[in-house]
Parts: C-alpha cells; sequence; structure tokens
C-alpha cells in the first residue's frame, strides 16, 4: 500500500481497478475525500468569501455611488465583455504586454546571456542593470510620455524598459546557477561547444527564467495600465480614465475586474502551464 | 588498440598547482585503478583523460577508437527518462532520436535495467539504477576506453559489489579497457589489472602495482601495503613496492609514448 498520496493521487488511484470495489472504495474514501477538498479548498474559499463580504459591507455603508456591490460590477465586467469594444480595449491591453515582453526578453535576455557567460560583461553591465532597476516604473511612464508622447510606441517602451532589467537579471542568474557538471558530462562525450550550450545549458536556464518572465509579465501588465492610464492611449488604462472623467464608479471597477481577471488567466492560462512543462524536472530532481 | 599514455601532466587552478608532473601510461585493453586521497586530483586527471579540460601541461596520446566516462553521482540529464539519458551521447554523435532510442533500449538490458525503469525520470530511479543507466550511456557509444570517476562511491557496499560484477562481466571480453577512479582499495583491486597512486599533492603517480593474475584475482593486503606506503612514504616498505616504468616521467621512458614492453 502506498502511503499519504494526497488529493489527487486518491482520486487517481480510485480511477482504476474494478467499478465493484472502486464503489466500495468510494463509501470508505468519501469522507476521507471530503475532509480533503475542505482541508485544501476551505481557506481560500473562506478567505474569498470574507472580502466580498468586506466590499458588500462598504457597498452598503458607503452607497452604489461610492462602492457598487460585488454583484453589480461582475454584471457590469461582463456587460462590457458582450461589446465589440470591450474586447478592443482588452485586446488593445494584452498585445502591448505580449510585444513589450518579447522585445524586453529578446534585449535583456540577449545581454544576459552575454553577463552569464562572460565575468567582463557581467562587471560591466552590473552598475547599468542596477540604475535601470532603481528607476520607478511611474518615472519611466512620465519620462517616455515626455519623450515620445502618447503613442502605441512609448506604452511598448516603457513596459520593455521596466521588464527588460528584470529579465536580464534572471538570465544572469539562471546561467550562473546552471548545473555545469552536466555540460562537462555532454563535453566527455563529445559535445562541441554550441552543443553544450543547446542541448543541455538552454534547458536549465530556461527552466529557471520562467518564473522571473512570470513576475514580468504581471508587472509588465500593471505598467501597460498605468501608462495607458497617463498617456490616454486606448487599452484598459485609458477605459479607467474615462470612467474617472465620467465619475463612472461601475465602469471603473469593472475594468478593475477585468484587469485581475485578465492577469490571472495569463497566469493560469498560460505562465502557470509554461512553468510546469519547462520546471517539471526541477521538482523530481530536488 | 585501446591505451593512453599521460606524460608529464601538470594542471594549475586557479593559481594552485592540482597535478604535478605526473606520468601514466595505460596500455591497450588495460583497466589501471587510479587511487589516492580526495582533493589530490584524480577528476581532474580524468577530465583530462576525457578531454573535457586542457592540461595546463603537458602531453596526451591516445590510442583508441572512442571513449567514454561514467561519472561520480551519475550526471544524468534531470528532464530526460533513463531511456532518453542512455540515448544522449548517440544523439549528440547525430543518429536520429528514433534509433537512438531504440539503441538505448538494447544497451539498457546488458545491464540489466528493467523495461518498468526506462521511463522513469533520474529523480525517480535508486543511486543504484542511475549508476546503472551511467554506465548504459557510456556503454551505448561502443567505447574502448572507458573512465570510470568513483562511480560507486555513493552505494552501500552489497550494491557496489553487484555493480562491480556487472563491470567486470562487461570486461570481460577486453572490449574495453581504461582508467577506474576509486578510493575504496578492494573496488580497485576487484576491477583492475593495475593501481596507480596519486599522492597528497597531486604528486606523480608514485608507482603501479603490477601483480600476477588477471582482473578480479589479486589479494587485497598486498595492496594495502602498496597504497599505504605510497601515501605515507614508508621507506622500509620501498622494496615491496614494484614501481615499474608506467610511472616514470615519460622523458626516462623514452620519447615513444608506450616505453619498452615487458612482453607479449
Ligand atoms: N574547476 C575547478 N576550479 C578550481 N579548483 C578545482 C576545480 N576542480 C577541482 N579543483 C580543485 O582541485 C583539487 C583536486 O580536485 P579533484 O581533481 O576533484 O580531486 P579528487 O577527485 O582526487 O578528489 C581540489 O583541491 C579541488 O578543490
Ligand atoms: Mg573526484
Amino acid at each position: 500500500m502506498p502511503g499519504y498520496m494526497g488529493f489527487e493521487g486518491r482520486i487517481n488511484a480510485l480511477r482504476r481497478g474494478p467499478v465493484r470495489e472502486r464503489l466500495v472504495e468510494w463509501r470508505e474514501m468519501a469522507p476521507i475525500l471530503a475532509l480533503d477538498g475542505v482541508k485544501r479548498f476551505g481557506p481560500p474559499m473562506l478567505g474569498l468569501g470574507l472580502f466580498l463580504a468586506t466590499w458588500q459591507a462598504g457597498h452598503v455603508a458607503y452607497g452604489a455611488f461610492i462602492l457598487p456591490s460585488p454583484v453589480q460590477t461582475l454584471q457590469a465586467a461582463f456587460g462590457v465583455l458582450t461589446t465589440s469594444e470591450g474586447w478592443i480595449v482588452l485586446g488593445a491591453t494584452v498585445a502591448r504586454v505580449v510585444a513589450a515582453l518579447a522585445i524586453s526578453l529578446l534585449i535583456g535576455g540577449f545581454f544576459g546571456l552575454l553577463a552569464g557567460y562572460s565575468n567582463f560583461g557581467r562587471a560591466m553591465f552590473a552598475p547599468v542593470a542596477t540604475i535601470l532597476l532603481g528607476i520607478p516604473a511611474t518615472a519611466w511612464v512620465i519620462l517616455t510620455m515626455i519623450w515620445f508622447g502618447p503613442s502605441h510606441g512609448a506604452i511598448l517602451f516603457t513596459i520593455s524598459v521596466v521588464t527588460g532589467p528584470m529579465l536580464y537579471i534572471g538570465m544572469v542568474d539562471a546561467v550562473l546557477t546552471r548545473d555545469r557538471r552536466l555540460e562537462e558530462m555532454a563535453a566527455a562525450f563529445g559535445a562541441s561547444r554550441w552543443a553544450q550550450f543547446s542541448r543541455v545549458a538552454l534547458r536549465q536556464i530556461i527552466a529557471t527564467l520562467a518564473p522571473v518572465f512570470g513576475i514580468a509579465l504581471a508587472l509588465g501588465f500593471k505598467v501597460a495600465i498605468m501608462s495607458e492610464l497617463v498617456s490616454n492611449v486606448a487599452g484598459i488604462g485609458a477605459a479607467l480614465a474615462r470612467s474617472r472623467a465620467h465619475m463612472d464608479i461601475d465602469m471603473a471597477l469593472a475594468y478593475v475586474v477585468l484587469a485581475v481577471m485578465g492577469l490571472l488567466v495569463i497566469e493560469h492560462g498560460l505562465i502557470r502551464p509554461m512553468q510546469r512543462r519547462v520546471g517539471a524536472w526541477k521538482r523530481v530532481s530536488g | 588498440m585501446s591505451g593512453m599514455t599521460l606524460a608529464t601532466i601538470s594542471h594549475v587552478y586557479a593559481g594552485r598547482k592540482v597535478l604535478d608532473t605526473v606520468s601514466l601510461v595505460i596500455r591497450p585493453g588495460e583497466m589501471v585503478a587510479l587511487v589516492g586521497p580526495s582533493g589530490s586530483g584524480k577528476s581532474t586527471l580524468a577530465s583530462i583523460a576525457a578531454g573535457i579540460v586542457k592540461p595546463t601541461k603537458g602531453r596526451i596520446l591516445r590510442q583508441y577508437r572512442q571513449h567514454a566516462m561514467v561519472f561520480q553521482q551519475a550526471r544524468l540529464l534531470p528532464w530526460a527518462n533513463a531511456r532518453e539519458n542512455i540515448a544522449f551521447p548517440l544523439m549528440l554523435n547525430g543518429l536520429r532520436k528514433r534509433e537512438a532510442l531504440e539503441k538505448a533500449e538494447s544497451v539498457a538490458e546488458k545491464v540489466a535495467l528493467l523495461p518498468e525503469d526506462f521511463d522513469k525520470m533520474p529523480g525517480e530511479l535508486s543511486g543504484g539504477m542511475r549508476a546503472r543507466v551511467a554506465i548504459a550511456r557510456a556503454l551505448g557509444v561502443a567505447p574502448d576506453f572507458l573512465i570510470f570517476d568513483e562511480p560507486f562511491a555513493a552505494l552501500d557496499p552489497a550494491l557496489r559489489r553487484r555493480l562491480q560484477d556487472l563491470v567486470l562481466s562487461l570486461g570481460q571480453d577486453r572490449a574495453f579497457g581504461g582508467m577506474f577512479i576509486t578510493h575504496d582499495l578492494a573496488e580497485a583491486a576487484r576491477l583492475a589489472d593495475h593501481i596507480a597512486v596519486l599522492d597528497r599533492q597531486g604528486k606523480g603517480v608514485l608507482g603501479t602495482l603490477t601483480p600476477p593474475g588477471q582482473r578480479g584475482h589479486r589479494s587485497d593486503v598486498d595492496i594495502f601495503d602498496f597504497v599505504q606506503q605510497s601515501l605515507y612514504g614508508d621507506p622500509l616498505l620501498s622494496d615491496l613496492v614494484h614501481v615499474d616504468e608506467r610511472a616514470m616521467p615519460l622523458d626516462l621512458v623514452g620519447d615513444a609514448g608506450l616505453g619498452p614492453r615487458r612482453c607479449c
């Protein structure tokens, strides 16, 4: 008999075996499963419930003009999703974030690789990275507004310049923390320097960089909204600015909800699965 | 022909001399055990022999078709299962993935790896199984020169013995010679034809034992005396030790590379 299997292990175990035995097992396991489920999903549900209750209480105390109820807000959010303009607004922000992250991965990643493999490069880029990382995202929003005016390109630049140094640092770290003994192993079997990099080092680098990329993407999303808000270029941020101008709190909150949901979708639909794919072996090998 | 001559090798790591004019001759088909305290530069010498590290000084004469190496702690790719790990060097050599994986399976059987382990990731394999995968990975390229760097050091004695038996049976037809690094003298005695000793300062190979008999049949006591006195330099024992020419710096052996042959 296996020891403690955890929730998924038990569910999977129940899926195997002949039907009759499974039914008996189900009867025996049901209370344990229920308890596991409560243990696993109980605390987050409780937290979410408390949050919504506080929100609702705020709504009751201050009225719909200051704070619409959670239900009203969700309705407004779905309302946005039923219009094509709504999708264009969301799409503009998402497309910008994706494009900017690609740029910063290309540039930050390239310099990170250089610095990871060369002590000289690392020492040279270190102060530059420190300075760039030290500049607050809001400062970049203002600076790029002054330099480029309100434009699509300006926002791309802002997001890239904020996330690029993060990806640079992450890349340097990924290169430095890789297990070089594996490359030695490959070399002993006649691998060229390129083969050592492409077949052995790169796998590890990607696995280490993936979580950093996830953080950069989330940050990029926030910076995009902030830039759009300030520069009034189409997107979630601009929609927020418009709601503020119209004192339309329903709409403002609806876009906030959509932004949060967008982040969740990116996080759980894209980043987490990707991290699982490229990093699964890290957890097994320990 | 599958021998190697390491001639007056010195190596410096970050200003520190790790190997100091070490010479070692491994004749075709011979398995030479290399023993010595930890930090004496055994792994460094192995890396030099395998071509991973270029020595600061010295010459290497290689007389074999293909070498392969089995490392301390297996060094399996953690993202690849057992089969893919064995196939890795084959794919490096340009074999297509399908063929490499097929070949990997047939090699895996030689080291008594069970089919149910083929798909397991390194983290799911026991230490003994990982060592078997590492040996299979080396055998896959059909080497005639094999370098083992303390492959069983972390395993318990019973398991170590079984894996030694495996190495003995694989080497029975003298398909390969090479270098077996260990600090287990009994292991050295079982697996090697000769034993070479590296001392604390990475100073020369002090001597090699050239016992009568074959791999796997030797008195552990003699070897122990030999190593003891090589490492601790008791002059009284020097008569007991047969320091042969393969331990001498190459310029004493002659420039031919392999030095004078004793017999056949
Ligand atoms: N890549 C390296 N860089 C610097 N020093 C090293 C490196 N590899 C080994 N050394 C040093 O060289 C010495 C010999 O190491 P090693 O060859 O691994 O010895 P052994 O295998 O006999 O234990 C040790 O002191 C070790 O710290
Ligand atoms: Mg070592």
